[in-house]
């Protein structure tokens, strides 16, 4: 039994060239490290194109009776729900003494809404609201739950209760959310940034395992097909073939990563001088609370892990079809994996990140590169956990890699037959 | 001490690939592997190579198991030839080489020097893709040796190549035995194995039924050849025109081609081949050519297999469609 290196690295070394010398990798890189520069100066851009600008909205008021300082108490409601909502930053409110011009600056574009408030024959306040968003957006979810909060502000000095009372009853409540942890001195903002962090992370794990192992795959295919793996197969182990493959591969996808990634830092860091160039002042600066290191390291860690575990089997679907076009066939079981464990994590991960499923899944190798970075950024793992799933994915990843290199022995000799699973259980078995 | 092949079975399925082979080729001559197609030639080269596992049997060069031998020992050139084609020439050949430990200053030299051989220096950083098949080949060929294996194992080596490449590559041939390599190529033309082979053997279905020198094994059909040509023309004709077949009348002794340049007689052992010319000189014929030889190899195979060649095929069945017209 010969060793794995220097021959994997040989391997390792032409694959790695190769892909990042074709124009398509290129090509793809230049793209991906666009986007990443992109989405990071993206609220600079969006302020350029005034995407931040507060909404106009003007109120026509039709009830006689209606206190003047109704517009205020919309506006107070709106500016204050906005944050619950996620609507755009805050509404700009107008009274309005030509509703037809005002109608017709809102279908213009001028105006983003116009809020009629008149009053019903049974003594409540109807409102209308004309607008170009649709009916369930964010904006007008926002003004609905401002027309209920002056309803109930109406309603409430009809029957009596004198403005300074009203103003009590909107006060907001005394509310503190204590953790179990008292370390734990996060705030809101530091929850919110570290559940989208959570969702970044498990979505560029899910991107590379498809699009890499696929590149896997088909190389491998690709081999066969030009019968190059006779000569290969002849030159060395199917070990050593199969973990350069890998590696190659491997290296190939973060270097394209690591591009996107730096673009998109740079993108970051020119933030600033990008806002004081083109409007005079600097936004307010990333948020980088959740980028803890040890976070990264085991997201880094996951990342590889992932790749790893998923490319074996990607490199054995590759070493089992003779044409590069049967790829995709071949690999639809591994995506259906990836995808169960992309899906579980976001859609699980992200809701229920306590939930008794979601902390079993955590450790099994092909999930736990989604759940373990997703449930740290979370923070609802515990170390000695964080430390036990990635032992396991080690050994998935040991085990996996050694199951595939004695599928792709068998695999690569096997030409023009559609493989059965019996045809590979028993090559695999007489296979070296 | 050379290399051996003993009792090696190897079956797929419900197919019996290889069936108790045993043969064994003498270090530094150039063996030949014959057998139609399907006789297990592949199967048998790819268990030396240890690419397959036999079911039964072993396989020892210089009194190693081939288990046990560094991947080195062998140089491979596969019958279904392939190479990465985007990749230049020297490139290729790098790789191929530092897969077998061989650094890529003394594989460039190495490299250069082939193509020099070949005939081809220019083609050393063009990219494989824009070679013709034939010169593919012969890059493929130098991927073979460029680790400077003791034992090169060739499968259909001279398919596809015009008679130019395939001269070239019979010189390499020799140029290799001569450095001291063992060679050993499958191949279905009989005359290329009469001219570099020492020696065969002959699988069919999986079993060696003859193997040795090829004299030997020419030796052991029992029988020699004679080619005989009067007045210049095919004796056979010749006689047949005027009063049948004249030989006849010698027993063990039978007309197994008729040309118009010479017929040639099978003569069972025991029969004096010089009778042939004493009878045609008897018949006051003019002899123009008389020879003594033994069966060629295409004889030998047939009368072992049992079948025709591919090349007797081919040709076969283009006289049948000819005759049809």
């Amino acid at each position: 039994m010969s060793g794995i290196f220097p021959n994997a690295w040989h391997v390792a070394r032409r694959e790695y060239l190769v892909r990042v010398g074709s124009r398509t990798f290129v090509l793809l890189t230049i793209m991906l490290a666009l986007v990443g520069f992109g989405l990071a100066v993206a609220p600079v851009v969006f302020r350029a194109l005034g995407a931040d600008k507060p909404l106009e909205v003007a109120v026509d008021v039709e009830a006689p009776d209606l206190g003047s300082d109704a517009i205020g108490t919309l506006a107070a409601a709106l500016n204050g729900a906005a944050a619950n909502t996620g609507a755009p930053a805050h509404f700009k409110l107008s009274a309005v003494e030509q509703p037809a011009a005002a109608e017709a600056r809102v279908r213009d574009g001028q105006l983003d809404g116009l809020l009629t408030v008149g009053r019903g024959t049974g003594g409540d306040l109807v409102f209308s609201y004309l607008t170009h968003a649709s009916p369930n957006s964010p904006a007008t979810l926002a003004v609905r739950q401002a027309a209920s909060a002056l309803t109930i502000d109406d309603r409430l000095g009809r029957a009596g209760i004198n403005p300074s009372d009203r103003g009590v009853i909107f006060a907001p409540p005394t509310f503190t959310a204590a953790s179990t942890d008292p370390q734990d001195d996060r705030d809101e903002a530091d929850f919110a940034t570290r559940a989208s962090l959570g969702t970044v992370l498990v979505v560029l794990i899910f991107i590379a395992i498809l699009n890499y192992g696929n590149w896997i795959a088909g190389s491998v295919a690709e081999e066969k097909s030009n019968r190059v793996m006779e000569l290969l197969i002849t030159a060395a182990t199917p070990r050593q073939l199969l973990v350069g493959k890998v590696l190659g591969t491997g290296a190939a996808g973060m270097t394209q990563y690591a591009a996107m990634l730096a673009a998109g830092l740079a993108g970051l860091l020119l933030q600033g001088a990008i806002g004081r160039r083109f409007f005079g002042d600097a936004p307010a600066a990333a948020s980088t609370s959740g980028l803890d290191p040890v976070l990264l390291l085991v997201f880094g860690a996951c990342f590889i892990g992932g790749f790893l575990v998923y490319s074996g089997l990607y490199a054995a679907a590759g070493s089992l079809i003779t044409r590069t076009e049967e790829v995709q066939q071949m690999a639809g079981p591994i995506i259906a994996i990836a995808m169960l464990g992309y899906f579980a994590a976001i859609l699980g991960g992200t809701t229920a990140p306590d939930a008794p499923w979601i902390k079993v899944l955590t450790f099994v190798p092909f999930f736990s590169p989604y759940l373990v970075p997703l449930r740290m950024a979370y923070g609802t793992i515990t170390p000695a956990e964080v430390m036990g799933a990635l032992a396991v994915l080690a050994l998935g990843v040991v085990l996996t890699l050694w199951l595939a290199s004695r599928i792709y022995a068998a695999g690569v000799l096997l030409y023009g037959q559609r493989p059965g699973l019996r045809t590979i259980w028993r090559a695999a078995r007489v296979a070296r | 001490m050379s290399l051996v092949i003993d009792s090696i079975t190897k079956r797929f399925g419900p197919v019996t690939a290889l069936d108790g082979a045993s043969f064994s080729v003498e270090p530094g001559r150039i063996f030949g592997l014959l057998g139609a197609n399907g006789a297990g030639k592949t199967t048998c080269m790819r268990i030396v190579l240890d690419i397959l596992r036999a079911d039964s049997g072993t396989v020892t060069w210089q009194g190693t198991g081939n288990l046990e031998l560094p991947r080195r020992t062998w140089g491979y050139l596969p019958e279904e030839r392939g190479l990465y084609t985007r990749m230049t020439v020297i490139d290729v050949l790098r790789f191929f080489a530092s897969l077998y430990g061989v650094p890529a200053r003394d594989a460039t030299r190495e490299v250069e020097e082939w193509l020099e051989r070949f005939r081809v220096p220019d083609y050393r950083d063009r990219k494989i893709e824009e070679l013709s098949k034939g010169n593919q080949q012969k890059i493929q060929f130098i991927a073979a040796i460029l680790h400077d294996p003791e034992v090169l194992i060739m499968d259909e080596p001279f398919t596809g190549l015009d008679p130019v490449n395939v001269g070239l590559l019979k010189e390499a041939f020799l140029e290799m035995r001569d450095r001291g390599k063992t060679l050993i190529f499958s191949t279905h033309q009989m005359e290329t194995v009469e001219e570099l082979c020492e020696s065969i053997a002959i699988l069919d279905r999986g079993k060696v039924v003859v193997s040795g020198t090829v004299r030997d094994v020419k030796r052991a059909m029992g029988r020699q050849v004679v080619r005989l040509a009067l007045d210049g023309r095919g004796a056979g004709e010749a006689n047949a025109a005027s009063d049948g077949a004249w030989f006849t009348s010698i027993p063990g002794v039978r007309l197994s081609r008729q040309g118009e340049d010479f017929s040639e007689y099978a003569v069972e052992a025991g029969t004096d081949p010089a009778r042939i010319l004493d009878t045609a000189l008897a018949r006051g014929a003019r002899v123009t050519r008389f020879e003594i030889a033994d069966p060629s190899l295409e004889e030998v195979f047939i009368e072992h297999v049992g079948r025709r060649t591919v090349a007797e095929e081919d040709r076969h069945l283009a006289g049948s469609t000819g005759a049809a017209r």
